[in-house]
């Protein structure tokens, strides 16, 4: 299908989800701010759970507060996202990502408000210092099933950068500001949109390259 | 790099302390064991009196949990030394095995203890945790199953069930596990509250009602739990909502709905007030609650 789009700010939210809660799945919601049509540009993401990805009631309620905060800030819900715990034994093969049934239903769910939607799955395996290949395996529908999307299709921008800026917020400590919605319901004074956390993301992106 | 007692200026005593509050209540704060517990054998063994075999044990499975092989052997050494013919000692090293993705030799290991004490329960669990490192879910619910049926008071082990039985989506064997767990802990909160969430996950009116009822359960125990206050919301509304319900009980779903949208409104707004970001926080629980009821007529 068409092309994809990830931000540095998506992909860094992402890997400090997965890397905070290193004995959970977790999952969140990938968002766009641009316009539907064309390539999906990956802008930003929300960080859901880290326990009980497959439970309904906290499920529904973050799509619905997402849903919510996005139609306020012109943003739309374009993919899903999730990194599992250990390797699943699905396939013959033990890989840490293949989608679960829990990935799919709510890719599907998403797939009926955006055609274009992305299920990306992040590779355990891969998040290690110094490797070279993004953690990430993205798949797209396609004739009714969810399949593996060619590479070469998939776009992240100033991947060195990326990655240097997903380093400094490690040194810095900054990782730790990031919040799920998991993490709200536990103390609802803490902000599931991170907007403290984007902002000095934001600030560490380069400004000469413009647009991330 | 300046040690942990300069940095946060404590004693080793206070360290000691401590490491002994994370010990009786089970954190898996890694990285701090790490920190607190490296500085304190490293520069205050001699003080640590028989204190140190714990913490040695304590500091190696955090090591373990940082992918700190160097810590790890070193303290697994120190324990082998003192206690050379140990069963714990030997589930130690089993562990570091798994740590290192060994796992037939981890199970090796296992299995040997077992010879000797087959009513070794660490060992067996240990065996239980290796299946589910490598996803082999079925075959750890089966192992787990008949573990349970000879340790039916293992809470541990009921616990660890109910979150393999909810990850294969086998929500009704769940449940039964949550119910082991609610009667043997009734003034537990949590464990109301994930069986509301399981009950609500299966549907249908009547385990939306029962779901109703446990989160309601749950608030009782414990009512700052957000979750027991949304789920109670949200399965109300569903009931409310349902042809099914007589009108007697609609009116009652949506007297319970509405009050529960009362309590959350009130909790963000003490929770927002003064804090800028959060104001769309509120805003967006506000927009819900409010989509919500156009969804139940």
């Amino acid at each position: 299908m068409g092309e994809v789009e990830l931000s540095c700010l998506a992909y860094a939210k992402m890997y400090l989800h997965a890397s905070q809660f290193p004995r959970c799945s977790v999952n969140g919601l990938l968002l766009s701010s641009s316009a539907a049509g064309g390539a999906v540009c990956i802008t930003d993401c929300v960080p859901l759970l880290h326990t009980h990805l497959s439970l309904a009631p906290i499920t529904q309620l973050a799509l619905t507060q997402v849903d919510v905060w996005c139609s306020q800030t012109q943003q739309r819900i374009v993919g899903y996202y999730q990194a599992n715990a250990c390797a699943s034994d699905s396939s013959f093969l033990f890989v840490f990502s293949s989608p679960t049934p829990c990935a799919l239903k709510i890719a599907e769910k998403i797939f009926e408000q955006c055609n274009n939607a992305v299920l990306l799955m992040i590779d355990g395996e891969k998040m290690f210092p110094g490797c070279r290949v993004p953690p990430i395996v993205m798949y797209e529908r396609k004739d009714a099933r969810w399949a593996l999307k060619d590479k070469h299709t998939i776009m992240l921008r100033q991947w060195e950068e990326t990655c240097s800026i997903v380093n400094q917020l490690f040194s810095s400590g900054d990782q730790a500001l990031l919040v799920d919605f998991d993490s709200h319901l536990d103390d609802i004074t803490k902000d599931w949109t991170n907007q403290k956390l984007n902002a000095k993301i934001m600030e560490l992106v380069s400004p000469a390259n413009g647009n991330v | 790099m300046s040690s942990i007692s300069e940095l946060y200026d404590v004693t080793w005593e206070e360290m000691r302390d401590k490491l002994r509050k994370w010990r009786e209540e089970n954190f898996r704060n890694s990285e701090q064991i790490v920190d607190v517990g490296e500085e304190l054998i490293n520069e205050h063994a001699s003080k640590l009196g028989d204190d140190i075999w714990i913490i040695y044990e304590q500091v190696m499975i955090a090591a373990l949990d940082c992918s700190r092989d160097d810590l790890a052997w070193s303290c697994l050494q120190e324990l082998k030394r003192q206690f050379p013919d140990s069963h714990r000692v030997k589930r130690l090293a089993g562990m570091r095995l798994e740590a290192l993705e060994r796992y037939e030799d981890a199970n090796k290991l296992y299995d040997s203890i077992l010879q000797d004490d087959p009513t070794n329960t660490a060992a067996r669990k240990r065996k239980i945790s290796i299946l589910r490192a490598q996803g082999k879910s079925s075959e750890a619910i089966r192992e787990l199953n008949e573990y349970l049926e000879q340790f039916v008071g293992d809470q541990e082990a009921w616990h660890e069930l109910s979150e393999l039985y909810i990850n294969e989506h086998d929500y009704a064997k769940a449940a039964f596990c949550l119910e082991e767990l609610m009667m043997t802990n009734p003034h537990n909160h949590l464990y109301c509250e994930q069986y509301g969430e399981v009950k609500y996950t299966q549907g249908g009116l009547e385990n939306l009602e029962l779901a109703r009822k446990y989160f309601a359960q749950a608030l009782k125990l414990n009512n700052r739990n957000m979750r027991a206050l949304f789920g109670l919301y949200m399965s109300a509304s569903h009931v409310a909502a349902s042809p099914k319900v007589s009108a007697k009980v609609k009116k009652d779903n949506v007297k319970y709905a509405a009050w529960a949208a009362s309590q959350i409104s009130r909790a963000y707004q003490m929770a927002g007030r003064g804090k800028k970001e959060n104001k769309c926080s509120v805003k967006a629980v506000e927009e819900m609650l409010e989509s919500m009821q156009i969804t139940m007529s």
